[in-house]
């Protein structure tokens, strides 16, 4: 079975329904989409009944100069190996979107992961907002781009202090010495 | 072993001597394997550096452990357990820091989720630098922590005591609240 052929047959029913603004083969046997954040659950409800029954992840991506973040939904096909991706761009602003637990019961812990490092609230699941990786998180969450690891990590996990005259003079001892080479 | 004569008279000071010598014979460690430098530990305890020749052995449980091994970097959530690990060994205990992680945060000096330096919250009684540590350096360490307990030089635990809210404020500072809340075993 050729299953590029398949996706490209899959892809025309698709474009037929909904509106997909980009399809791409990014790898063989990948397809990607990108469609509009209102399709995504049926085309998800559709690729399902299609033979897309494995949820592999749901991801998130910060795009931080669009203003927009962009969820990843990847599936993946058992009987011909096809992996399955589409992508939805939502606001950056309060960002909320919908729950898929009702096609992709699994998809409950990632969409808690991704309300945990990105703030993407989704409705009808009941528990994304609860805590899972983090154990009291006490800043913004940790993987959108305008959040400084350095600086919170300066601020609350205190590094030893060096003194620094001491290591430049074991150096140049070293160098003196003849243990290590200066670099030229 | 420098027992001398006049501890001969100080029962306390002997028999403390003589207990460390004994502590040092026979280490039993608890290796809480949280980072990579996990990986040296089975060629040195396996038959090629064979690390029960030292009198040391792996041990499963806190309460039977001396030794606690932090092999690695400590994420937030992990150094939660860590302590609460610690505190349930018996005195006397020692702890070993494993690789450059434990030292001053290794390659994730910068993370979010990764503490910077062990010894600000739990007493460290030995480094083991290298990322990772070749087994030649762990039993190098072993061998050093042996004597050190045998002299009597291994105090973390005392200092743990004995400065208990300098740790307990550190703790606090970097995590919040030491308590586990673990919603699987609710
Ligand atoms: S010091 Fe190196 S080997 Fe050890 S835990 Fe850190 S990164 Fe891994």
């Amino acid at each position: 079975m050729n299953s590029t052929n398949d996706a490209k047959e899959l892809i025309r029913i698709l474009e037929k329904s909904f509106d997909i603004k980009d399809f791409t083969t990014p790898k063989k046997n990948e397809i990607s989409i990108v469609v509009e954040q209102n399709n995504l659950p049926t085309i998800l409800t559709y690729l399902k009944d299609k033979g897309w029954k494995q949820l592999s992840l749901i991801t998130c991506v910060d795009w931080i100069k669009e203003n927009k973040f962009e969820l990843v939904y990847v599936l993946f096909n058992w009987s011909n190996g096809t992996t399955f991706v589409a992508k939805t761009k939502i606001e950056r602003e309060n960002p909320e979107y919908m729950s898929i637990i009702d096609i992709f019961p699994g998809a409950k812990y990632y969409e808690r992961d991704i309300h945990e490092f990105f703030g993407v609230k989704f409705e009808g699941n009941l528990d994304s907002e609860k805590p899972l990786f983090l154990e009291l998180w006490d800043d913004k969450p940790p993987m959108r781009k305008d959040f400084d690891p350095l600086e919170y990590s300066k601020r609350k996990f205190p590094d030893r202090k060096y003194d620094v005259e001491v290591s430049k003079n074991a150096v140049k001892d070293a160098i003196k010495e003849g243990e290590i080479n200066e670099r030229t | 072993m420098n027992i001398f004569e006049e501890d001969l008279n100080d029962t306390i000071t002997f028999w403390e001597k003589i207990k460390n010598i004994f502590r040092g014979k026979s280490l039993w460690m608890l290796h809480y394997c949280t980072g990579c430098g996990a990986v040296e530990l089975p060629p040195t305890m396996t038959a090629r550096f064979d690390m029960e020749r030292l009198g040391m052995g792996p041990m499963a449980t806190p309460r039977q452990a001396d030794v606690l091994l932090i092999t690695g970097y400590l994420s937030v959530k992990t150094l939660r357990r860590v302590i609460y690990t610690y505190e349930q060994m018996m005195t006397p205990k020692y702890l070993v820091g494993f690789g450059s992680c434990t030292i001053n945060g290794g390659i994730y000096y910068d993370s979010y989720a990764v503490i910077n330096r062990l010894d600000y919250y739990l007493p460290v009684d030995l480094y083991v630098a290298g990322c990772m540590p070749r087994p030649e350096a762990i039993m190098n360490t072993f061998k050093t922590l042996e004597n050190m307990i045998t002299k009597g030089e291994a105090n973390g635990w005392k200092k743990y005591v004995e400065n208990y809210d300098w740790y307990r404020n550190n703790q606090i500072r970097s995590l919040g609240e030491v308590y586990v809340k673990d919603e699987f075993h609710e």
